[in-house]
């Protein structure tokens, strides 16, 4: 008489609920990475021990970014994803003008906390010549230190 | 004979390589994710510039020189222009403005919140150090504060 052993057992795990957890993350990473504002540029902005700064409102604005160069030095602006070369301020000037005609309120100045104040007033100076009277944000770090 | 009867067919889905697929996503989202830090900002009125207008003002306003000492976040030199005691720090700024404001704990002070106070930092002086300046007269609660061009070291500074 033929046997039959019993068939080797299989132990499958339950992957119901990682699945559901694994595409709740991707989700959120999904939808997070949809948030990171494009208009800033990465740098190591300024942070003043107890500053009396308020949060930054991120509606109706220009974010002139300054990007640093090593010393100080400054490499460049990009402002709203346009790269300006230091040498044509005048196209900041033109730029942050038709941003301002076109709704935004304020100009948001970042720039790196070891940049040197003579290539920061250039460029308070270029927001300047638009002829309006923009109302300036200087941007800082807003971890507490 | 023996006759093997077949096991009624479960009809599993294979899974394996939607886990594949799904972990692959989880973990390019995970690395090209950037969290952006919350920012914060000084808000500073920029009068338009017009050839020719000139601006009286009704009080002198306080100059405050800036100048950077070093690379760290405390390297900083401030000189206040006037018949005034030097400071050494941002903090004895502060507490210089403060104590010479005319408020309800100060009623023989010298200058309103409203009196206009210039910072003028040197050529080379660090972002950081300029709103630094910049933080502590607002801790004061003056609220015309401006930034002026920047200033060679030898004209104010020895």
């Amino acid at each position: 008489m033929a046997r039959r052993g019993n068939p080797s057992s299989t132990i499958n795990a339950n992957m119901t609920p990682m699945i559901d957890v694994t595409f709740l993350l991707i989700v959120f990473f999904v939808v997070v990475s949809q948030i990171v504002d494009r208009d800033a540029v990465s740098m190591d902005l300024p942070a003043p021990e107890h500053a009396v700064a308020s949060i930054a409102e991120l509606e109706k604005r220009v974010v002139v970014n300054i990007v640093p160069k090593e010393g100080g030095l400054v490499a460049g602006i990009v402002v709203g994803g346009h790269e300006i070369a230091w040498e044509a301020l005048d196209e900041l000037t033109a730029i942050v003008s038709t941003r301002l005609q076109g709704g935004a309120k304020e100009v948001h100045l970042r720039a790196d906390r070891a940049t040197k104040y003579r290539y920061i007033h250039q460029v308070i100076e270029a927001i300047r010549e638009v002829g309006t009277t923009p109302r300036l944000q200087l941007v800082i770090d807003g971890e507490k230190p | 004979m023996i006759i093997k009867r077949r096991k009624a067919g479960s009809m599993g889905l294979n899974l394996t390589s939607m886990i594949d697929v799904v972990f692959l996503l989880l973990i390019y989202f995970m690395v090209a994710t950037e969290f952006k830090t919350a920012e914060e900002s000084f808000p500073m009125d920029l009068p338009a510039r017009d050839a020719g207008q000139t601006i009286m003002l009704d009080n002198e306003p306080l100059v405050i020189v800036v100048e950077s000492a070093g690379d760290g976040q405390r390297d900083v030199r401030i000189q206040i222009e006037g018949p005034w005691d030097s400071v050494a720090t941002v903090e004895e700024l502060t507490q210089f403005l403060r104590s010479n404001k005319i408020d309800e704990f100060h009623v023989t002070g010298l200058f309103t919140d409203a009196h206009p106070v210039l910072i003028q930092p040197t050529e080379n002086a660090r972002w950081e150090h300029t709103l630094a300046t910049y933080n502590a007269v607002a801790r004061a609660k003056y609220t015309n504060i401006t930034l002026d061009a920047p200033v060679t070291k030898l004209d104010v500074l020895q």
